[in-house]
């Protein structure tokens, strides 16, 4: 009876440890919270990881070398409390909710992708709360009449303005484009914006296709691509899948004088899985390490500078997750979102959502993620993209001239 | 067991939806909690109509969740300017019933003929087929998806259409898990369930007996296809206002079905309100306390629950009843 | 140049379809001994694309002698999730756990207790993390009650509960490969030149791997014929009651079966990776689960050397079927190859369900 007793108590004990945590956390007085559902586990770990990531590494910056937020005269420091909704959409809703009544946060961060950035925003509409969009491109969550989503990521119709301007100043006779992109809702937009961008500048489409997300053999749509002989190869949608498209490329010989991944082809895990088959592969990207963006530059267009320096914010990333990994844009564009909302936050003098919506209506910054602009629905405006491209192993930014950190290798190396 | 006892099961059944119902409402802030909750609980129950009283696993289950979705998003999207106000969202279930109901029988014709694993695998075959050919053909919208949160904004108006999907979407979800109950004890004690309960035992047998035993599956699966409609169009399309084909048909929920199912006991009204329960509330505070870490936790959980207690929660429950005045209340 | 790309498209099909044929064979044996679907499939093929990258980027192993190391680590993880997991459910002597009480659950929480603080006192050396201290004590709890109390019970569990449980013990793979290597797409890259033959490019790599996939089926197919141990496996399959008069321990055949069919799944990731080497990540396995399911049946699910040939059938399906499909106007071809190939599933099932290959008796 005693040895049950014991056992019971003991057993509690270890329950109440774990559940504990689970309590709610007040923000004191003091604190300004940020909640997040992040994405931790399913299909958008990898991004989740680095958005997470990217939100410490800043809030870090925010408290420990800004000195808080003054608001109200006094001055806050930021606390940050996420949790996992594996990318899953009905964990979105609850878990957002959690954040909201009884955590108290005072602003959510939306999941990554789209769908979920979606699944999320009638519930921070209905608490009338401010709703960062960090990871959800597509141009028609702004048509939906959402008051309180905010974007920072910039919209997928513009990913490939800047390679195809590229190529037509380089080599004027490169005319024949092919497109094959993942058949899903972003890269779908993404290649619309290609595919009038290409129209514009005078680009032939001479292969247009999709392939399932998700795909383990592209060597069908491969054979087809081929018979179109293109100069440019514009195609990708997620990680494993420009991989895959990259790597059977080489596989069929395919020898196109560019090559641009969405996604993919800006990962430093890129590189390492194709070795030198990445080389001379193009990517356009929201962020690059090695962007040259500094507070110098923005006081000669005449903008507000925020946040830690490029290096600064690597190393702060790396502290976060404790591992010796670059952060990735996925990373930066959260990151980016937290400083919008610092200077938010002090503009409105308040927490107030509704005043600070407005304050983040008015507000345009620089800082080491480039510009950050918004329209009236919340669409980012303000922000150009890079193209990178894969060199010995490294990724440099090739375009537009003003940020490159070195030139674009152009026709780009065939496969061996 | 005959007369006026007959539906008593059910009053436990209501109770735990009322008290689940009623938390939702008195506690402050945990109204989505119980949504989710409330969700698992009519998968599980929809699921199991079918499944549970014939013991075929329908692995392509989330298909009719997904058509349900497209019913109700379709209707939304394409008849948001004509002036319907409420009358939409009506129509919209009709459409996801009627969706669900039409790939069910299409589904059954071919399908139901199978058995044990050739059934599980064929019905995965349905539901990626689907998805292909919806995504292949460029069937309402293809991958683009429907995105009608707008549109629900203009049949409604802003407040209205805030108040569905964060309110009435949910309400619907647990009609669809009372309805799903009914259901199930009306056919548990009717003609359809004496005739699935003698094809759950022996399938040739029961075709020996006369009994017509391919027209009682087909009863029992289109009702439970045409409530996992239902359920797609209010927990999904009325709740999120977007669809998306690979976010709707993704066997991970019919996986969740079946966990919900087994969890609770298959073939019992009650299994899949206490599987739903333990389901979600263990996966919302495994997130919540550890996050990124919770599918490794919880999967070794699972195994455990199944290798150690393969009769559910409610099975257990019915053992402990048995011969007791509270019998008659369990099933 | 319609001819030219279908040809192109046939040869690609019927080397990748070999290797498909070759991942679906351990799906087959163990359904067609232990009438178990392995739903956990694919992550047990994520293991063996691990294995091949990270033996060729740590140590050089060229991925073709990873094979073997492949095969030794698929056997040990059936062995350990058969007797874990699997045998309670589905064994033929008496299934399950005699009895689980209050008195014996309480002593399992005594285990997970006793663990829990062994693991947070060792944690202090060693900077262990929560979650996986809290894996390990449920493990030990699980294993504590399966090995004390496991035993006899009339009824086996229900035939739903081995799909959780093989769905589980994938998620497991998955989060465990996860916590370690991250979830980032990996690669390597291993290059052995190309042969060109006109119309399409073959890396020797992907020739190699079909070889390999031909041989390890070759291999099988004698084990199976050629050997005392192979006709005892065979002999379950056919007729377990008939086998057990007979004097072979279909307790055993059931524990190596599982092993041996894990184990050629674990070997057929590495193959796979040769034909495909990049994208290696922890969640890659679901799309060739559902893959494997639908060859499996086109071979007809329990026969390793049908879900061989069904491998083949599915890759020219799917690869030639892109060309016919590209000729259509309107749609999307590639998806719509796997409606194609869908469509065909079902049509099998209806008029030939026990698989092109007709079985025998």
């Amino acid at each position: 009876m005693k040895r049950k007793v014991l056992f019971l108590s003991v057993f509690l004990l270890a329950a109440a440890g774990m559940v504990l945590p689970a309590l709610p956390c007040h923000a004191s007085d003091g604190e300004i919270l940020i909640g997040h559902p992040a994405c931790l586990s399913g299909s958008y770990a990898k991004a989740g990881e680095q958005a997470v990531g990217g939100i410490q590494a800043i809030l870090d910056w925010v408290n420990n070398t800004r000195g808080g937020i003054a608001v109200e005269g006094r001055k806050a420091s930021l606390v940050y409390k996420y949790y996992d909704c594996e990318s899953k959409k009905e964990s979105v809703t609850s878990l957002l909710e959690r954040l909201i009544t009884s955590d108290k946060v005072h602003f959510t961060f939306a999941p990554y992708s789209s769908g979920l950035t979606l699944a999320g925003a009638p519930i921070a509409e209905k608490y009338g709360m401010i709703y960062m969009d960090h990871g959800g491109a597509s141009d028609k969550i702004f048509q939906q009449g959402f008051e309180y989503v905010v974007q920072t990521i910039g919209p997928g119709s513009l990913y490939h303005a800047g390679t195809l301007e590229m190529v037509k100043a380089i080599d004027p006779s490169a005319k024949k484009v092919a497109l094959a992109y993942a058949d899903d809702e972003f890269a779908r937009s993404v290649m619309k914006g290609a595919e009038e961008r290409a129209a514009e500048l005078g680009f032939e489409i001479v292969f247009n296709r999709t392939y399932p997300a998700k795909v383990t053999d592209l060597t069908p749509l491969l054979s087809d691509l081929k018979a179109s002989n293109p100069d440019v190869i514009i195609g990708g949608g997620h990680f494993e899948d420009g991989q895959l498209l990259n790597r059977q490329l080489a596989d069929l010989g395919i020898q196109p004088k560019l090559l641009s991944l969405i996604a993919a082809a800006t990962l430093p895990a890129f590189g390492e899985a194709l070795g030198d088959l990445a080389e001379g592969v193009m990517g356009p990207s929201h962020w690059e390490y090695g962007v040259t963006f500094s507070e110098k530059g923005a006081k000669k267009l005449g903008k507000m500078w925020i946040g830690p320096n490029q290096e600064e914010f690597v190393a702060l990333f790396k502290k976060a997750v404790g591992k010796d990994m670059i952060p990735d844009y996925h990373a930066a564009e959260a990151g980016a979102a937290v400083l919008a909302l610092v200077l938010a936050v002090e503009k409105a003098d308040s927490l107030d959502p509704d005043d600070v919506r407005e304050a983040l209506g008015d507000l345009e910054f620089m800082s080491f993620y480039g510009g950050w602009n918004i329209d009236e629905t919340g669409k980012q405006v303000g922000h150009s993209m890079v193209d990178v491209q894969w060199q010995k192993g490294q990724r440099v930014i090739v375009w537009p001239v003003a940020a490159q950190t070195g030139k674009p290798l152009y026709p780009k190396p065939d496969f061996k | 067991m005959r007369g006026s006892g007959k539906y008593l099961p059910i009053v436990p059944v209501l109770a735990a939806y009322a008290l689940l119902l009623l938390y939702g409402l008195a506690a402050p802030g945990k109204w989505q909690l119980v949504a989710q909750l409330a969700f698992y609980c009519a998968l599980g129950q929809a699921f199991n109509l079918f499944m549970g009283m014939t013991g075929y696993v329908d692995f392509g289950y989330v298909a009719f969740l997904g058509v349900g979705t497209y019913g109700m998003a379709v209707t939304i999207s394409s008849l948001s300017d004509g002036g319907l106000g409420l009358g939409i969202i009506l129509i919209g279930f009709l459409a996801a019933a009627v969706f669900s109901t039409i790939l069910a029988m299409a589904v059954g014709a071919v399908a139901l003929r199978l058995r044990g694993a050739y059934f599980a695998i064929a019905t995965i075959g349905v539901n990626e087929g689907f998805r292909y050919l919806i995504e292949g053909a460029r069937i309402w919208n293809g991958a683009d998806g429907i995105i009608f949160s707008r549109h629900l904004k203009t049949a409604l108006g802003r407040k209205m259409a805030m108040t569905v999907s964060t309110f009435w979407a949910d309400i619907f979800v647990f009609g669809v898990a009372v309805l799903a109950a009914v259901l199930t004890l009306y056919y548990l004690r009717n003609k359809v369930g004496y005739a699935l309960l003698a094809l759950r035992e022996d399938e040739d047998a029961a075709k020996v007996m006369g009994i017509d035993v391919t027209r009682y599956k087909i009863i029992a699966f289109i009702t439970s296809a045409a409530l996992a409609g239902l359920l797609g169009a209010s927990g999904w399309a009325l709740k999120l206002t977007y669809v998306y084909p690979p976010d709707v048909f993704e066997i991970h929920y019919t996986v969740e079905a079946i966990i919900i199912v087994l969890l609770g006991g298959a073939g019992t009204l009650m299994g899949p309100i206490a599987g739903g329960l333990i389901y979600g509330v263990s996966k919302y505070f495994l997130a919540i306390t550890l996050p990124g870490f919770q599918l490794l936790i919880f999967a070794p959980i699972i195994i455990a629950i199944i290798v150690i207690f393969p009769e559910g929660l409610v099975g257990i429950l019915k053992g402990k009843v048995h011969g007791t005045s509270l019998e008659k209340f369990v099933i | 140049m319609f001819f030219e790309q279908l040809s192109g498209n046939l040869v690609q099909g019927l080397i990748l379809g070999s290797v498909y044929g070759m991942a679906t064979m351990g799906l087959s044996l163990i359904f067609g001994v232990l009438q178990v679907v392995n739903v956990g499939h694919g992550a047990f093929i994520m293991v063996g694309a691990f294995t091949a990258l990270i033996l060729f980027q740590s140590l050089g192993v060229p991925p073709i002698l990873a094979i073997p190391v492949a095969l030794l680590i698929g056997m040990c993880l059936g062995m350990i999730f058969y007797y874990g997991a699997v045998k309670p459910l589905v064994s033929p002597s008496g299934a399950g756990i005699r009895k689980v009480g209050r008195r014996q659950l309480g002593k399992a929480a005594g285990v997970f207790v006793a663990v829990m603080i062994a693991m947070r006192i060792l944690s202090g050396v060693l900077d262990l993390n929560i979650a996986f201290s809290i894996f390990i004590a449920i493990i030990l709890m699980y294993a504590f009650l399966v090995y004390v109390y496991g035993g006899r019970r009339q009824e086996k569990g229900p035939e739903l509960a081995t799909l959780l449980v093989t769905f589980s013990l994938g998620v497991i793979l998955e989060e465990v490969v996860k916590q370690i290597f991250t979830s980032e797409a990996r690669g390597y890259n291993w290059d052995l030149g190309k042969l060109d033959l006109g119309f399409t490019v073959l890396p020797f790599t992907k020739i190699l791997a079909s070889g390999g996939s031909l041989t390890v089926a070759v291999l099988l197919y004698l084990w199976f014929n050629k050997t005392r141990a192979g006709m005892a496996m065979r002999s379950v399959v056919e007729d377990s009651v008939g086998a057990r008069v007979c004097g072979v321990n279909v307790d055993w055949q059931y524990a190596l079966s599982f092993s041996l069919g894990i184990g050629l799944t674990v070997t057929s990731g590495v193959l796979l990776t040769m034909f495909i080497p990049v994208g290696i990540n922890p969640y890659m396995g679901g799309g060739y689960t559902l893959k494997a399911f639908v060859i499996a049946v086109l071979g007809g699910l329990a026969s390793p050397y049908g879900a061989f040939f069904g491998g083949v059938v599915f890759g020219l399906l799917e690869n030639g079927s892109y060309t016919l499909l590209a000729a259509l106007p309107g749609g999307e071809p590639f998806a719509l190859t796997r409606f194609f190939s869908f469509v065909m599933l079902l049509v099998i099932l209806l008029i030939r369900p026990t698989g092109l290959l007709r079985r025998k008796g």
